[in-house]
């Protein structure tokens, strides 16, 4: 019965950020969520307890806002979550969050399979699940769409470039999974409430060892403009008729 | 620095990232080594194509999966220092570079669309995507070597010059890896390519079941167009093939003319797109976020709408 860690992360929901005019992102407006395909770890997480029993600790990195998003966890199948917070880690760089997650993992997590989600909705470095398996010296099956456990080790169907490869590891093991996995549940009211009563482990910033320099510093991030002009036409046969025209004017249809 | 390294998957990815390379070892002075994975007899064409080293990466048996090299490129790496490592950003180049990257303690840009040398502060400056492509994110390393991943097509494949040559080292074999490949499939790439399309029809999630497709498709016939699909088709439903999804996990387009068909437009989607000449789109949805980056829109139902708009197509292109 396989002890499982799902990483997920609290994001900025892109689709509330605004570009101002001389280009930098305004952030005032934001609303947070779990990262989009993090959701497909916690509910893989979920579906192989529930199908082969073990346990699932759901884990993230981040500010301590983002407690609202340790509770949606939880209410997500997980349950214990270790909720790892400093004001300072808003802005980590990939190899922060692994080191500081390898940190923790190490130190206080027994596990067997680890989920990561494909990428980022934010970053989508895809780099972060990677990156944990070299630091904790465990083998890394990667762009996973089906998993099975199998006594004391994982099968997994890859995606790769060439089409599709089966592996198999022996646990522990890390393991990112594309979107098509598994469909996230939505959780429900008694979910919600349930998860209000599991149990959060805070590790904070002077429990872990250093990990204040980034590889990678960012020096700008730039709002781009994918604004246009936007002429709207009903569904009337006139309108459509008028819409074909225009195609014609701009050229575009020969 | 020693050198900017270069992992290349097949010649096509390769001949790019030499292109890349080359730009950076001229503003740097540095010499360009490939590590051979794969096709070892291409040695003599890399020379050509700017390479001064060649790194042979050990034979590996059939059911060991390419990343157990990774422990022979990080080890390499310690001892010869290599000042850059590029490897493209594909399925494979995005785990190794990330855990090689891992084990030599330095930073790696993913997916970089832009990379330069900065004479004045001696270090590496690169660009990516970040909020799914609303913002461009400019980054300079803390460590080195400094590491990126690039996207296929983001630099043309390197022009081929007469009578280079180079030196050839073979590389250690590896520590055993606890991974086993059990069965490999391999899939039909799409023939056309999407990125040379002129007219580009995309199928998103307001298409309600797989045959209906065929609504897009007679649109793209009509136009004389390709058909493409949002994320959610290609990778959820598998009702068409990857390489006809757009955005940014899927490929960036440049048509003249782009139709979305029951595509909500956001902006992962967009962002793949946003060379087109002109976008538009037909959603019911007049709140839809697409209406805000396309440049034409119909509101309206696409089961409606679409076989009026073939007719009209086919009587303006006089069919
Ligand atoms: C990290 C990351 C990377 C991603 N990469 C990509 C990518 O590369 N490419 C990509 O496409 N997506 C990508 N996505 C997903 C993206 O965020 C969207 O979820 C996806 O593009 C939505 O696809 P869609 O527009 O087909 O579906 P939906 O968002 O579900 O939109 C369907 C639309 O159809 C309309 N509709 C429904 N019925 C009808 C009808 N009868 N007539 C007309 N309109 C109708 C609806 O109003 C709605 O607007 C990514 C997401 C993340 C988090
Ligand atoms: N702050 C974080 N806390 C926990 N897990 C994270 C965090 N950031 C990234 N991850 C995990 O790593 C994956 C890849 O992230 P990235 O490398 O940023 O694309 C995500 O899908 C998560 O599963």
């Amino acid at each position: 019965m396989p002890q499982m860690i799902a990483c997920f992360k609290w994001v900025v929901d892109e689709a509330y950020i605004r570009v101002g005019a001389s280009g930098d992102l305004d952030m005032n407006a934001v609303d947070y969520k779990i990262s989009d395909y993090d959701k497909n770890a916690l509910e893989e997480a979920a579906r192989i307890r529930e199908q082969a029993g073990g346990s699932v600790a759901a884990v993230t990195v981040g500010v301590p806002e983002a407690t609202k998003g340790v509770k949606d966890a939880l209410s997500r199948g997980a349950e214990k979550a270790f909720f790892i917070q400093d004001p300072s880690f808003r802005d980590l760089e990939p190899s922060q969050t692994a080191r500081i997650l390898a940190a923790v993992i190490q130190s206080r997590i027994p596990y067997d399979l680890i989920l990561c989600g494909e990428g980022s909705s934010d970053l989508y470095a895809r780099q972060v699940g990677p990156r944990l398996a070299e630091l904790l010296g465990i083998p890394c099956l990667s762009f996973v769409q089906k998993l099975t456990v199998e006594g004391d080790r994982v099968v997994a169907e890859r995606r790769t470039d060439e089409g599709q490869e089966v592996c198999t590891a022996p646990m522990p093991v890390l393991v990112t999974v594309l979107p098509d996995i598994n469909t996230p549940r939505i959780p429900s009211v008694r979910d919600t409430l349930m998860a209000s009563k599991k149990e959060v482990v805070p590790v904070r910033k002077e429990d872990l060892p250093d990990i204040s320099s980034p590889f990678l510093e960012t020096v700008s991030m730039k709002g781009t403009s994918l604004k246009r002009s936007g002429t709207r036409f009903t569904e009337d046969p006139g309108d459509v008729k008028a819409f074909v025209d225009t195609l014609l004017q701009k050229g575009v249809l020969k | 620095m020693a050198g900017i390294w270069i992992l290349g998957e097949n010649r096509e990815l390769t001949g790019e990232l030499l292109t890349a390379g080359g730009e950076l070892a001229a503003a740097t002075g540095e010499k360009i080594s490939v590590l051979l994975w794969k096709d070892r007899s291409r040695a003599e064409e890399y020379f050509a194509l700017g390479a001064d080293e060649i790194l042979v990466l050990p034979e590996l048996p059939e059911d060991v999966p390419p990343e157990a090299l990774i422990p022979v490129i990080t080890g390499e790496a310690k001892t010869s220092q290599p000042g850059l490592i590029l490897l493209p950003a594909t399925v494979r180049g995005r785990e190794m570079a990330a855990r090689v990257a891992a084990g030599l303690g330095t930073g790696l840009c993913s997916d970089a669309v832009a990379v330069r040398w900065n004479g004045e502060r001696k270090t590496f400056e690169m660009e990516r995507l970040a909020y799914g492509g609303m913002a461009v994110q400019k980054v300079v390393f803390r460590t080195a070597p400094a590491m990126a991943t690039i996207p296929p097509r983001t630099f043309a494949p390197a022009p081929e010059k007469e009578g280079r040559t180079g030196t050839v080292r073979e590389l250690p074999g590896p520590p055993p890896s606890p991974v086993r490949v059990v069965e490999r499939k391999k899939r039909e790439r799409t023939v056309r390519d999407l990125r040379e399309a002129r007219i580009i029809v995309c199928a998103g999630r307001g298409i309600e079941k797989q045959e209906d497709l065929r609504i897009a498709r007679e649109l793209a016939e009509a136009l004389g167009g390709e058909i493409a699909c949002t994320r959610p088709l290609s990778e959820e439903y598998h009702w068409l093939p990857e390489d006809l999804c757009i955005g940014l996990s899927g490929i960036s387009v440049k048509p003249e003319l782009y139709i979305g068909l029951g595509v909500s437009g956001q902006v992962q989607h967009i962002t793949g797109i946003r060379d087109a000449k002109v976008i538009a789109a037909v959603n019911k949805d007049e709140n839809a976020p697409i209406f805000q980056t396309a440049d034409l829109g119909i509101v309206g139902d696409l089961y409606g709408v679409v076989p009026n708009l073939i007719q009209e197509i086919r009587k303006a292109r006089g069919q």
